[in-house]
């Protein structure tokens, strides 16, 4: 168990390394650079050669890469090339905020995609399940900044009951202000995700359903009630624990539409600006941190499953 | 295995029962009418071919039907009406009136729950054990069906537990509450021989214990022949024949008891021929009018009563009943040696098709072999840990040699995890080889590359076990012939479309087939469609890999029959690999056994069968079911104790040393070598090689007997 930690911790590297050059690479082979945003449009010539001198920005980008990943290696991810503070910094003023988003979104996810997927697979075929079948096709399929600005529309606006911009308040802080503040923009990813959510555990649970060992429990004589939680739910739930997984992770860097229609200040909204302005530092800094956070979110969730299923064993 | 004498009460009582599946298609008529009664203290067993309706009728019995069937008629269960009880009633009588045995113990068991709750769960559910003493009353269960070391067994989860050890954890399970009737669908299907003679010995000593009337479903005569006192034969969804075993297998009043008899390859009785049933089973949504097995039947020949009224069961004897319109004209003709056939289209004389005793033998020899197999060895490395280490290695194939001559057929048979498929597939190249040589041809084949096996893949053709997975459902029956002569380029030169005609004719179908796409077509049939794919390339060596074991009795036999016909016409060499030693009996020149990667014992068919040498092939021959009611004939068996070790930690010495009865010192020490046995054409690798002289243990007790 430590050894397969400790190894898919170390597969980590190659990782970081392989997509923090390809970063690097594929800024520079993008039109447009640092320079021009900074120096402003009537900058003289001159102007120009000194902030690109000023940065290093003259130099091969080869040499730039191997000089960011040195330092980088040391812990510093450099400064911002607009705000000239330290990337660190910066991610690190966001990144609260992009998790407590992401976690009250899954949530709020798990709390209407299950009770759907139950009451669909337990009513396979009927009215009811295919009601609630196009429910969540509609929740996949609504764009979510629509669904946003119709919040903000009819909470906001009309109704004045919460604000129109979400700002980052910790829950420790003020749980109520938190939830004041995030269940609009958490409310719009999660209605999104419970649609994933119920879809794929309604297929999940049907196939349980249809298993021997279910047909054997109820064939002892188990009340319907004990053999869906016993028996069907938890086996439903190992594939399911998978896609939750990855929703949450996706979140942490996927969430850029929906945090720019609440202004919400996550990390999403940070990478935007950064490309906008050319920023790379910045862009480099945020797109690794996701990445990592992303694997590591994954790696979580393969630990879970040494407690969840019996049968799995790192070793 | 005489019936007890009749009870007035029937713990199960089943009448005019029919289960009719509502969809959103066609309604499918799974039961129709069926009528029943099973005693306290008796077996009763349900034979039937695929869509007989013998599952939905022990499904019904037990009250557990989806939700789509429609149930009419009675059945009582201990006094109790089963059908339109309330979903409450129905549960009370699961577990505490009724217990199940199912057919695949891998799958029965919840894999997230321990074994030990899943076996008391019934009891706790019913109020009948406190959760409390429920951990001490699941090792008293677990001990009962004698699993070791139960306190520990009942913590763990069903992945730790072997194939047998979860079946006995199922029989715990569906007799902790000692129900008066156990309905035991396929209950050894699953298993191996070896371990089938353990399950049943089991079912019977506690169905013995506790008085249960048993219902046992099973598509095995042998078994049913081994266990039950009485017999219901189910076709197209009613009872087409019941009475007791020794009657129904002595003297069948239905034709199709008799034609199913006389289908299936028996351990006891060298025949030259199968004699199949023609056709395919019904279809439950096309049932034939009238008598759904006229248009198979001798008996039918053109009378119009049979394609009009379906017959009904009529008692034709004491304790018999038969549901054919002219059951009498079966006489007592005797179904293992039948008469002229009314319809003339009976067996093909057996004799004549057998090659002359010893013919192949004393040949043997002269002509150069096909296949030559040295010291062949497969090896799977088993990677763990950080840097993906190798921890251990799987001998699945460790030492194995053979021959094969042209025209011959070598049986390779085993129980699961022997390497037996790994052997047929590491001769095809399919997988490398570790070491070892494989000529083919007088050329060797071991280690060539892909470029280089492909010649020699053009006459070494492999038909897989499972019709149904092995055909791409997205290529029509025609372009999947056509495949392996489109990568051979070879399409045209084999004169294409024609070729392909002409292999369909080979196996049995109509030419005009080839545009139809394999979901139309029935196991039976696909496997004949991939025996026409093995054939378009014209080999020489046909290595088979179970071809028969996914099919029905009666379709087994005509696939049998055409891979002899095939055989005979073509000059065909086969390898044969299967777990079934009566169908390997049936097909094979020579037959060799495989225990845990090595050959223990080969030679030509009847010295293997008639006089064997080593211990594990006398003990797998004496385990086998036969359809055999004759009591005073009754072999005396030896019941192995365990189950076969994990290829990944054999023990040492000789693999079979930890199971065998002859079993000393030397055994667990020193590998036999593989040599010829005597100066017979036997070879065997075993310390203690010889024949049996004294039964070492007596017959297990059969199913019923008295307390």
């Amino acid at each position: 168990m430590i050894g397969f930690v400790t190894w898919r911790l170390a597969q980590l590297v190659p990782v970081l390394l392989v997509a923090s050059a390809l970063i690097f690479f594929m800024m520079y082979a993008v039109p447009g650079g640092p320079v021009a945003a900074l120096v402003g449009e009537n900058a003289t010539q001159e102007q120009i050669a000194a902030v690109t001198e000023q940065f290093g920005l003259n130099r091969p980008v080869a040499v730039q890469y191997v000089d960011w990943l040195l330092r980088a290696l040391t812990g510093d991810l450099g400064q911002s090339l607009h705000s000239r503070e330290p990337v660190l910094k910066l991610i690190g003023e966001r990144l609260p905020a992009t998790l407590q988003l992401a976690a009250v979104a899954t949530l709020i996810g798990l709390l209407v995609g299950v009770p759907l997927a139950l009451a669909s697979a337990l009513s396979q075929g009927s009215w009811l399940d295919r009601a609630l079948s196009g429910w969540s096709a509609l929740a996949l399929g609504v764009p979510t900044f629509w669904v946003g600005i119709l919040l903000i529309l009819l909470f906001a606006v009309e109704l004045k009951l919460l604000p129109a911009a979400s700002a980052y308040v910790p829950v420790w802080q003020d749980p109520w202000q938190m939830i004041r503040n995030a269940i609009l923009p958490a409310g719009t990813l999660g209605l999104y995700v419970s649609g994933i959510f119920a879809r794929f555990l309604r297929g999940s649970l049907i196939t349980e359903f249809n298993a021997d060992y279910v047909r054997t429990a109820r064939s002892k004589g188990l009340k319907e009630g004990t053999v869906v939680a016993r028996h069907v739910l938890r086996n439903a739930m190992l594939p399911f624990v998978t896609i939750v997984g990855i929703m949450l992770a996706g979140f942490i860097g996927g969430a850029v539409v929906t945090e720019a229609v609440f202004t919400y200040p996550g990390l999403g909204r940070l990478v935007i600006q950064a490309i906008g302005s050319r920023d790379y530092p910045l862009v480099q800094g945020c797109i690794l941190v996701i990445l990592a956070i992303y694997i590591l979110i994954n790696l979580l969730v393969d630990v879970l499953y040494v407690y969840i299923d019996p049968r799995i064993d790192y070793g | 295995m005489e019936g007890p004498p009749q009870m007035p009460n029937p713990v199960l009582s089943i009448r005019s029962l029919n289960v009719t599946f509502v969809g959103s298609g066609a309604d499918i008529p799974a039961v129709r009418g069926i009528d029943l009664d099973v005693h306290e203290n008796e077996v009763l067993g349900i034979v039937g071919e695929s869509g007989s309706g013998k599952s939905v009728t022990a499904l019904a019995a037990a009250g557990l039907l989806p939700r789509t069937a429609r149930i009419t008629g009675s059945v009582l269960l201990g006094g109790r009406q089963v059908v339109g009880a309330t979903a409450d009633d129905l549960r009370r009588m699961r577990g505490q009136d009724v217990g199940v045995v199912f057919q695949d113990p891998s799958t029965t068991l919840n894999p997230l729950m321990p074994v030990g709750d899943q076996v008391t769960e019934g009891e706790v559910a019913h109020g009948r054990l406190a959760r409390a003493d429920a951990g001490v009353r699941a090792v008293d269960l677990l001990r009962e069906v004698d699993i070791a070391d139960p306190d520990n067994r009942a913590r763990q989860y069903p992945h730790e537990f072997s194939g047998g050890m979860r079946q006995r954890a199922v029989i715990a399970m569906a007799m902790a509450g000692r129900p008066r009737l156990i309905v035991a669908d396929e209950p050894t299907t699953a298993l191996d021989v070896t371990v089938q003679a353990q399950v049943l010995a089991l079912l019977a000593r506690r169905q013995a214990e506790t008085g249960a009337a048993v219902v046992l479903i099973t598509h095995d005569l042998g078994v049913v022949a081994e266990v039950a006192h009485r017999v219901a034969v189910m076709y197209g969804g009613r009872i087409v024949e019941t009475g007791s075993v020794r009657d129904i297998f002595a003297r069948p009043r239905h034709p199709y008891t008799a034609a199913l008899l006389r289908s299936a390859p028996r351990i006891d009785v060298t025949a030259g021929r199968l004699d199949p049933i023609p056709g395919q089973p019904p279809t439950p949504t096309d049932l034939p009018a009238g008598c759904t097995f006229h248009p198979r039947c001798p008996l039918h020949a053109g009378r119009t009563r049979c394609t009009t009224e379906d017959p009904a069961l009529r008692p034709m004897g004491p304790g018999q009943a038969a549901a054919c319109h002219f059951a009498e004209e079966m006489g007592a003709r005797d179904p293992l040696s039948p008469g002229p056939s009314p319809r003339g289209e009976g067996r093909p004389v057996a004799a004549a098709s057998l090659p002359p005793p010893g013919g192949r033998d004393s040949e043997r020899g002269s002509p150069p072999p096909l296949l030559v197999v040295d010291d062949l060895k497969v090896h799977f490395p088993i990677r763990a840990g950080l840097l993906r280490r190798v921890v251990r290695t799987v001998r699945a194939v460790d030492g194995v040699s053979l021959s094969l001559a042209p025209g011959e057929t070598l049986g390779l048979v085993g129980e699961s995890g022997c390497g037996k498929t790994t052997t047929g597939r590491a001769i095809m190249g399919l997988i490398r080889s570790t070491g070892g040589r494989i000529l083919f041809d007088g050329k060797p084949v071991h280690g060539l590359s892909r470029k280089g096996l492909r010649p020699v893949r053009r006459a070494m053709q492999y038909v897989f076990q499972d019709p149904f997975s092995s055909l791409n459902p997205m290529l029509s029956v025609g372009d999947a012939i056509a495949e392996p002569l489109r990568i051979h380029g070879l399409y045209d030169a084999a004169g294409g479309a024609t070729w392909i005609a002409t292999l369909l004719d080979m196996v049995g179908l109509s030419p005009s087939v080839a545009h139809r796409m394999p979901r139309e077509f029935s196991g039976g049939q696909k496997q004949r469609i991939g025996i026409a794919r093995a054939l378009a390339l014209k080999p020489r060596l046909l290595i088979l890999d179970e071809p028969v074991s996914a099919l029905d009795v009666s379709i087994q036999a005509q696939i049998v029959n055409l891979l002899q016909d095939l055989q005979k016409d073509l000059g065909l060499a086969y390898l044969f690999i299967a777990h079934d030693l009566s169908v390997v009996k049936h097909i094979s020149d020579r037959v060799a056994v495989m225990y845990l990667g090595r050959i223990v014992e080969e030679g030509p068919k009847a010295d293997l069968y008639g006089r064997p040498v080593h211990p594990y092939t006398q003990a797998l021959l004496s385990a086998v079911p036969a359809v055999d009611v004759d009591p005073a004939a009754k072999r005396r068996r030896i019941v192995l104790e365990g189950e076969i070790p994990n290829p990944s930690a054999p023990p040492p010495g000789c693999h079979f040393h930890p199971r065998c009865f002859r079993a000393d010192g030397r055994c667990g020490v020193e590998v036999p070598a593989f040599r010829p046995y005597g100066d017979g054409a036997t070879r065997t690798a075993c310390h203690h090689a010889g024949p049996l002289t004294v039964p070492l243990t007596p017959a297990p007790e059969t199913l019923g007997a008295s307390p």
